[in-house]
């Protein structure tokens, strides 16, 4: 019996006892008198939250956010500048550089010769947007976009930038936006998970893309994003083995369930249903999985827009493909990555492939959601995590160059989802260097991601160790002049 | 001792009284000097004082004939020093606060009303303290005297926080909330409905006609026109040089900093809104509405004047018993609010297996509150439309890649919300929707991609229905055709022992695979189609382009399978492989498995085995003498990197080894400078012999040639396979 008392206390963590304890010393009235909510472990009942259902009626309802891995040089592909031409070659003045911090790669350059794109631009559309000739397709759904110029960030660095786009905080073991949005909005479609992960990568200089980014931090864990990867079996481990047979696995549910709830009846924890609905899910995504990743049922029309590479799994093409089939089946936030975008050196060779990879799919997302009236309701975001610099790293020559991290300014652009379309807006100054108007800090960004989905990024919080967490940390205020 | 002390305080408060007197008498006339503002500026740190000491006093004052108290020795004295205490210290307060008075900015009806209700607090306190002890003061005279006292002190208390905290302070956040009604854009003035406002909210508090800091007063146009005592507030149409910009815009540690530290600070839209209207001359009495489109004025006011949210549609039912909301969600569907205290709800179905027309019939208890509803790839009849009917209230209907017809599309006439209908990949006839549409009052899309209907069809509605759109889709017939991707290699491994099934593919549908095996280029007419029959029984490069009607051929691409008839039964390596590039040590060779180029690949750490001090000494044995006539290692050539062929390549063989004689020697051709990375079997050939043991000497080159970067240093040899046949 000593033994049995033992482990059961063992089993006790430290929070849920005391939480548990709490609560006795709350009905002894002598909760009031501490520190209001000190030991309340989850801030599942916060200020009247409930999670999963929108503050207020959302323009969107799903994001997909195809995320340019590496950061995306601006100055090739949307901000056009040719007065950086006209400056080839030139140091950049100091008032223009500011005391802004640079990477370990270019602190010790000596020179910082200014450094015009190597490729040319039009403007298109109604809205006479500047688009590159790297990115045809995109040049033609200009007027569906709205192309933000002037995103900053506070990272100079991949991997913190990356993470403050996704969780708000450079030091990551925060829930990643999907995360969020999964707690603020549940599921819509219960067979699917509401959050998912694709990967590819391009031909140019890669960074590294890690799990962490799609973690659920101290939310609950059916928040983790799920990675969907090439292979035969897109999600890991949900095949059934050999020689099991669906009857066999739904008593094999069924049996455990009733183990797993014998066990939760003991404990009381409620990891343990959370374990059990995932077990679940599991069983259900069996069937619905399958059924999402075929893509040989898709018509030529389809293969010819997102183009045929969308049928190689693993390629952008293909992902943007899934995205969208994803998504059309409910799962609130797909997440792609697209690696290679970290241009240093040998910039024109590379973004120049980087940007064929990805135009034709990314325009073709657009494209598709609006011809199955989907656009309306579907957000779709474009971007890296910082900028590049208007100056080259490393040697200029006469068709060569490269370019350093940038946080000053970097542009994204915006689909769909509620935010207005064939828009510009923010413009940095004549050397691409700094804002000069409108500047969008990447927590105003994911305020204003928030609001479209119907949460105000102030409310949707949650309590861990004593504080009240957001996306947006501490700051932020939504976008109004890019809402529709 | 006692006494002493209270007769001081008593002569105190007289020369006060005269003192006071005399400051109200020749008020207009003094000039403080700087030295004594300090002690002015006081007064709202000492006010309190008195406040609470008269209050005290007073309340015992009016106590003070009851029974009780009347005999009670230590109430009389203590009531009598509180109460002396009390005149003191608002007779100091008084004096410091008629001293601030003087300075500039306090002018107006509410400081005059505050120093007469304070120097009231003062005589009243003397008129009791001095009077208290004469016969005539009875109870009745001290208990008015009492609440006299109290009221005033509520007044002077009033005003003077009216002074320093504004009219509104208390009730401020109140009238803020009401305050939201917003004013219509086209009545919207530029001064009162855009600039005022600001005024209002960051300025006024102290630029008031009561408190009048700088001598300036910002609450109506005439005053603002007149400026203060810095001069005049601006120039009109000069925003750079205007006082009211050059003051907000200076540093906040700025003394002279407008607000002042502290106080609330103007925003940036706010800033830019005055200095526009600087800009645009100042004027009073212009409307927003006419003021240029282009102008930014307007267009950041018009941002202030559209309705706080774009007038949602306001649902007028009830919403729906939670548990029957609850009860309705299973697997399949998904029955959710739209938002916190929306009675609205949307509706989603999954799952093509698991869908009947019941899943519909279900819902009618919530059949008011759907107003969105998600088919979207389901088995969905024409019949079962008159089941989407009941949902009286819905907005938008996603019916895409169901199997509607369009017959059943005037079911749907009498949703008269309907505003977004979904149609894309059915089979809809225009014949069955090219009357329907009229029909239908708010519907304002329509997407009708992938359906039967033309372009002409689908123009000809776009007439007919003007205030829909109709949402056509890419069609990839029209568009510029585009280049197929190159086929792709199926077979688990391109290493086999005696022949191989091709399997090469290409992802998309009715693809034609044209191949050579003579190193051509594969052309649409000549070259054999590629069929799953095709084997290979060789070592063989299949050269293979994608053709398909209206797409351009794809890239040539190139499949290399080895033969390897002959797998070793043991193996092993005489020297170290180079520490760096172990691979799976002498089983890499016969592993079957091939490395890349990529070296971030785990393909590339697995699969190549490196040399560079030792030379490959590779000694395979077979159980049984085999017949082979040749050798060959696949390697990796990559000059930039300094990954060269071997130098040499022995091959030597026999019965045992104690027994072996040089077969053959090879000598590779070196790359030249700049020549292209590639993987390539070097290959031995020999007469036919039978051996049981067989030696693979190869040696790193090694001394890198001169016109190398790293020349005269020895290379890098990588082998991922041996091929013995």
């Amino acid at each position: 019996m000593e033994k049995e008392i033992l482990e059961h206390g063992l089993n006790f963590n430290r929070r849920r006892f005391l939480s548990r304890l709490s609560l006795g010393l709350g009905s002894a009235a002598l909760g009031s008198l501490l520190v209001p909510d000190l030991f309340r472990g989850s801030g599942a009942d916060e200020e009247g939250f409930t999670p999963s259902i929108p503050h207020f009626a959302p323009k969107a309802k799903r994001v997909i956010y195809l995320f340019q891995n590496g950061a995306p040089s601006q100055q090739e592909l949307f901000d056009y500048k040719p007065r950086l031409r006209e400056l080839m070659g030139q140091e950049i003045p100091p008032s223009v550089r500011g005391a802004q911090r640079l990477t370990g790669m270019t602190a010790n350059q000596k020179e910082f010769p200014l450094v015009g794109s190597f490729v040319d631009f039009k403007q298109y559309g109604q809205s006479r947007a500047w688009v590159s000739d790297l990115l045809p397709y995109t040049a033609k759904i200009v007027d569906d976009l709205c192309i933000v110029k002037s995103m900053y960030t506070e990272a100079i660095n991949h991997d913190p930038a990356l993470t403050f786009l996704q969780t708000g905080s450079q030091q990551g073991n925060r829930p990643s936006m999907g995360s969020w949005l999964s707690y603020g909005l549940g599921n819509e479609n219960k067979n699917l998970p509401n959050f998912t992960v694709l990967l590819s990568r391009g031909i140019g200089n890669g960074q590294g893309v890690y799990s962490k980014l799609w973690s659920n931090g101290f939310l609950d864990s059916i928040h983790q994003g799920v990675q969907f990867s090439k292979g035969e079996d897109p999600v890991l481990y949900l095949r059934d083995p050999e020689g099991m047979n669906r009857q066999e696995r739904r008593a094999m549910l069924d049996n455990l369930a009733q183990l797993n709830d014998l066990s939760y009846q003991e404990f009381g924890d409620p990891e343990i249903t959370a374990k059990v609905k995932q077990y679940e899910m599991a069983y259900r995504m069996q069937t619905a999985v399958p059924d999402v990743m075929d893509l040989s049922k898709e018509s030529d029309d389809i293969i010819k827009l997102y183009g045929p590479d969308c049928l190689v799994p693993g390629t952008f093409a293909a992902n943007c493909l899934l995205a969208r089939k994803l998504s059309e089946n409910g799962v609130r936030f797909v997440q792609l990555y697209h690696q290679g975008w970290d241009q240093h050196g040998n910039l024109p060779f590379e973004i120049a492939k980087q940007a064929k990879d990805v135009d034709q799919a990314s325009a073709a997302l657009v494209t598709d959601l609006k011809q199955r009236g989907l656009l309306d309701e579907t957000l779709v975001i474009w971007g890296g995590e910082f900028g590049r610099t208007s100056y080259t790293q490393g040697k200029l020559t006469k068709d060569n160059y490269g370019r350093d991290h940038h946080p000053r300014c970097f542009t994204i652009w915006m689909a769909g989802g509620g935010i207005k379309p064939g828009m510009v807006y923010g413009e940095t100054d004549e050397m691409g260097y700094n804002i000069a108007t409108n500047p969008v800090h990447v927590h105003d960004f994911q305020a204003t991601v928030l609001h479209q989905l119907g949460l105000n990024h102030e409310k949707l919080i949650f309590k861990h160790m004593g504080r009240r967490y957001r996306l947006t940390d501490v700051s932020g205020k939504v976008i109004n002049d890019i809402i529709a | 001792m006692r006494n002493k002390v209270i007769g001081l305080a008593e002569r105190g408060l007289f020369a006060s009284a005269v003192f006071i007197l005399f400051l109200l008498l020749f008020e207009s006339r003094l000039e403080i000097p700087v030295w004594l503002q300090p002690v002015g500026r006081m007064h709202p740190l000492l006010l309190h004082f008195p406040l609470v000491i008269l209050l005290l006093a007073v309340g015992m004052e009016a106590f003070r004939f009851n029974k009780v108290y009347a005999t009670n020795d230590f109430y009389q004295v203590f009531s009598s020093n509180l109460l002396l205490a009390g005149a003191l210290s608002a007779a100091i307060t008084v004096i410091m606060g008629l001293l601030l008075a003087t300075e500039p900015g306090y002018t107006g009806s509410v400081v005059q009303w505050h120093k007469w209700a304070g120097v009231s607090v003062f005589l009243v306190a003397c008129f009791i303290y001095w009077f208290r002890t004469k016969p005539w003061y009875n109870r009745a005279i001290a208990q008015t005297g009492a609440a006299c006292m109290g009221l005033i002190l509520i007044g002077a208390g009033h005003y003077g926080s009216v002074i320093t905290h504004g009219a509104d302070f208390i009730t401020e956040p109140i009238i803020k909330t009401q305050r939201a009604a917003p004013v219509d854009f086209q009545q919207a003035m530029v001064f009162n409905d855009v600039i005022k406002p600001i005024f209002e909210q960051k300025c006024t508090t102290c630029h008031n006609p009561d408190k009048l800091k700088g001598e300036l007063n910002l609450t109506n146009a005439e005053a603002i026109r007149q400026g203060g005592k810095s001069g005049k507030l601006f120039v009109p149409g000069k925003p750079d040089v205007s006082l009211l910009l050059r003051r907000i815009h200076l540093s906040t540690t700025e003394k002279k900093h407008m607000p002042p530290s502290g106080r609330a600070q103007l925003t940036t839209a706010e800033i830019r809104l005055l200095s526009l209207w600087v800009k645009g001359s100042a004027a009073f009495d212009k409307r927003v509405a006419d003021l240029p489109v282009t102008d930014s004025l307007r267009f950041m006011a018009a941002a202030m004047f559209k309705p706080a949210e774009a007038a949602k549609p306001e649902f007028t039912f009830d919403a729906a018993d939670d548990e029957t909301v609850k009860k309705l969600n299973t697997d399949y569907r998904t029955v959710a609010a739209l938002a916190r205290e929306s009675p609205a709800l949307a509706v989603n179905l999954y799952n093509k297996a698991a869908y009947s027309p019941n899943q519909l019939r279900e819902l009618s208890p919530v059949k008011t509150q759907v107003v969105s509803l998600n088919l979207t790839k389901l088995p969905v009849k024409d019949a079962d439309l008159s089941l989407v009917g009941q949902f009286e209230n819905i907005q938008k209907l996603d019916l895409n890649f169901t199997d509607i017809t369009g017959k059943g599309l005037k079911e749907l006439v009498p949703l008269k919300h309907l505003e977004s209908l979904t149609l894309s990949g059915t089979k809809v006839a225009y014949t069955d929707v090219r009357d329907q549409f009229r029909a239908f009052k708010n519907l304002k899309t329509v997407t009708l991609w992938e359906t039967p209907l033309t372009d002409t069809e689908i123009s000809q509605l776009k007439k007919a229905n003007p205030k829909i759109t109709f949402i056509a889709g890419f069609d990839g017939d029209k568009s510029a055709p585009i280049k197929l991707n190159p086929p792709q290699v199926r077979n688990s491994s391109v290493i086999f022992s005696q022949q191989l099934p091709l399997k090469i593919i290409h992802p998309i549908r009715g693809v034609e695979l044209r191949y050579t095996t003579d190193g051509s280029v594969p052309d649409s007419i000549h070259s054999a189609i590629l069929t799953s029959q095709k084997m290979v029984d060789q070592s063989t490069s299949v050269n293979v382009k994608a053709y398909k009607p209206g797409w351009f051929s794809s890239d040539v691409a190139t499949f290399t399978f080895y033969k390897s008839a002959y797998k070793p039964d043991s193996v092993r390596l005489l020297l170290p492989l180079n520490p760096v590039h172990q691979a799976a040590g002498a089983h890499t060779f016969f592993d079957r498995k091939l490395g890349t180029f990529n070296a971030n690949s785990p393909a590339w750490a697995n699969n190549w085995a490196g040399f560079r001090k030792n030379d490959m000494v590779l000694v395979s044995l077979f159980d049984k003498p085999v017949s082979l006539s040749s050798v060959a290692l696949r390697v990796m050539i990559e000059e930039e990197t300094s990954i060269f062929p071997p130098g040499t390549i022995e091959i030597w063989g026999g019965e045992n080894e104690g027994n072996l004689r040089k077969l053959t020697t090879l000598t590779p051709d070196m790359p030249v400078k700049k020549s292209p990375h590639e993987l390539k079997a070097l290959v031995t050939s020999f007469s036919p012999q039978s051996v049981s043991c067989l030696k693979i000497i190869a040696r790193p080159l090694k001394e890198i040639p001169a016109w190398h970067p790293n020349k005269g240093k020895q290379a890098l040899l990588l082998v991922d396979e041996v091929f013995i046949n």
